[in-house]
């Protein structure tokens, strides 16, 4: 046989080796994919499966339900609300300043995020229970803080605004600065600069952020647990109703969950919407 | 006109612009060119006021906008100076219509709305965006872009304005175009303009002078002829790719011309009636443009005429775009660019032996 048949025959058997290795390896790539997709979506998918949506009416009625529901609306709408004001101008301080410990700040900041729930409930309770930090000053002023709504708003804003902060300082940080260069030498106001270029170009990662944060508070548990406790009416938010009712009422339960999943649900299609969106479309 | 003194800013200890002094012509585009990280932008933040420089005046039409008076320092902020800047990356604000850019910089001036109006339309119409003004930024390209930015700075009617290389970012097939389309606006302003950019012949197609930064300061500045026929320091030679020898000037051979000795030994003669760079340590340039290549020795055949004719190897033949460059070893290299027709004729070879030849006048001398 010539040599160059030869050797095609080896280049041929070569590619057919190197096209097999490539379907296996995909092959394998699709099979860990897709457990691990089902691994996640299985759990949520489980609890629409066991419950029958047109049993939500009369699960409305079920005591505790409704309060629940108006509570957690409530406390994560005051504490958002609250984040928005304190973390807005904190994240925009941060990004736009330089000063010495800033690293030690922005570490602070980041630090509920990663927290164990239980820890910042304990946390929490060691600086505002009577006995706490700041318990006495507040006792003194007759304010007691434990057990009551104003714990979950208080719990609520300690786990979730540090997402707020995080997301108005990438906002600010990643805008480019020769558009405020640009605009300071067509304009004497810093102010108008603030309003009319730094805040326009960060206001879809301050939305997000903000969207975020309400549905950390949406779902917060641990630290409410722990600082507020678990009083129908008073402190108990959803995902408290939840935990009591998984043995009393599942049902129920399982109606709250469905309400949390697609507020969650909601969340991220609004969070991805927001960075996708582009002002006007590209032109051919 | 803009004219600055003793001008120095350092980063981080690192000193970009050392003592720079430099005064640019009125109403006349000039390149400020230099390679990347000559502190070309740096200069030009500075001059806008985007950037403090650590010591230094800077006047725009003799008013002194950076510097100290007696006791008294001044520092105009941005807006103040009346300036209009493109940038690198256009910096059109995404979230606005391109009218609404170029307004942006009007509404500060408390102008009427019909006077905006009047103006804005002006501009649109000015750089041919008039179907574009309620389209975004990033719904036109690149030349487009760059053309609205420069709308938008000059809309503000300013004393001078700064462009930082407005070319780099505009599409390759498109920047023949867009930089004669910007060079007919700039003329038909007379506006007072630097023209940042690293690229030689880009300095050369927009400007009317060309200043030359390097080591911190201004090396050059001059107009075109004299920046490429008459460099005066080692540094612009190298920038505009003359060639350099270097030698001494040995004695003059009549009124008009002087002979050279360079440090390989070989004899030269240029036309110089400065009799005292006899004696003197002199660097020598010449443009590759100006050297004529044979492949048979030359014969004078106006005796009148003195020339410079040496013998030497072919080292290395480079096909560029329109021209050809051929590096002759005549005992150290010398450049040449002849016509890929000449080349053809010459019909010559690595490792041949040619003749070049070039007239006095055409050297450059200095100290």
């Amino acid at each position: 046989m010539p040599p160059h048949i030869t050797h095609l025959k080896q280049e041929k058997k070569v590619s057919k080796i190197s096209q097999l290795a490539d379907k296996t390896m995909l092959t394998f790539l699709m099979i860990i994919v897709i457990v691990y997709i089902a691994f996640l979506t299985l759990p949520i998918l489980s609890v629409f499966l066991k419950f029958d949506l047109t049993q939500i009416a009369s699960q409305l009625q079920t005591p505790g339900i409704i309060s629940a529901i108006e509570l957690s609306l409530y406390t994560s709408f005051i504490a958002t609300l609250i984040s928005i004001l304190l973390a807005v101008p904190t994240g925009y301080f941060l990004a736009t300043r330089k000063f010495y410990g800033k690293t030690v700040i922005d570490t602070l900041m980041d630090l509920p995020l990663v927290l164990p729930p239980a820890v910042a409930g304990i946390a929490l309770l060691y600086t505002f229970a009577p006995k706490g930090l700041l318990g006495p000053t507040f006792n003194r002023l007759g304010i007691i803080i434990p057990g009551y709504t104003v714990a979950v708003i208080i719990a609520e804003i300690f786990v979730a605004s540090p997402f707020l902060i995080r997301a108005v300082k990438i906002g600010f940080e990643n805008q480019d600065k020769t558009l405020y260069n640009s605009a300071k030498i067509l304009t004497g106001s810093r102010l108008r600069v603030f309003f009319t270029i730094s805040l326009p170009l960060a206001i879809r990662a301050i939305i997000s952020g903000t969207v975020m944060t309400w549905a950390r508070a949406m779902g917060e548990f641990g630290a409410t647990l722990m600082f507020a406790g678990n009083l129908p009416g008073i402190t108990q938010t959803m995902p408290l109703a939840i935990y009591n009712m998984l043995y009393s009422d599942p049902l129920a339960g399982l109606m709250l969950s469905i309400i949390l999943i697609s507020i969650s649900f909601a969340v991220i299609i609004i969070v991805k919407l927001l960075e996708q969106k582009k002002y006007g479309e590209k032109r051919g | 006109m803009i004219k600055i003194e003793t001008l120095s800013k350092s980063f981080n200890e690192k000193k970009v612009l050392n003592n720079l002094n430099v005064e640019i012509q009125k109403n006349k585009i000039t390149a400020l060119l230099g390679p990347n990280g000559s502190g070309k932008t740096t200069l030009l933040n500075i001059i806008a006021g985007l950037l403090n420089p650590d010591q230094g005046n800077i006047y725009i039409n003799n008013l002194m906008v950076h510097g100290t008076i007696g006791t008294k320092k001044v520092n105009l902020k941005p807006f103040e100076r009346q300036i209009g800047y493109v940038f690198q990356t256009n910096a059109l604000f995404p979230h606005m219509k391109i009218q609404d850019n170029i307004t942006y910089g009007l509404k500060s001036l408390h102008l009427s709305k019909a006077e905006i109006k009047k103006r804005t339309n002006t501009m649109l119409k000015l750089v041919d965006l008039t179907e574009y003004a309620q389209a975004y930024p990033n719904q036109l390209s690149g030349g487009q872009q760059q053309r609205a930015a420069l709308a938008r700075s000059l809309a503000t009617e300013p004393q001078i304005i700064l462009l930082d290389e407005p070319v780099s970012a505009v599409d390759p097939q498109y920047k023949e175009t867009f930089r004669q389309e910007l060079k007919k606006y700039l003329q038909t302003l007379e506006i007072t303009t630097i023209y940042v950019t690293h690229n030689l012949n880009e300095a050369f197609m927009m400007a009317d002078n060309i200043a030359i930064l390097g080591n911190g300061h201004i090396e050059q500045i001059g107009n075109k002829k004299e920046i490429f026929d008459k460099p005066q320091s080692e540094y612009v030679a190298k920038f505009t790719g003359t060639n350099i020898l270097k030698g001494k000037a040995t004695k003059q051979q009549n009124k008009q011309h002087i002979q050279i000795e360079t440090n390989n030994n070989t004899l030269l003669t240029t036309t110089s009636t400065n009799t005292e760079l006899i004696g003197k340590n002199v660097t020598i340039t010449i443009k590759p443009e100006d050297i004529t290549l044979t492949t048979k020795k030359p014969t004078n055949t106006n005796n009148s005429n003195i020339t410079n004719t040496l013998q030497g190897t072919i080292t290395e033949i480079i096909q560029m775009h329109s021209t050809t460059q051929i590096t002759v070893d005549i005992g150290f290299p010398i450049k040449t660019k002849i016509t890929p027709t000449m080349i053809k004729k010459l019909e010559a070879t690595i490792g041949d032996t040619v003749y070049i030849t070039f007239n006095p006048s055409t050297l450059n001398i200095f100290t």
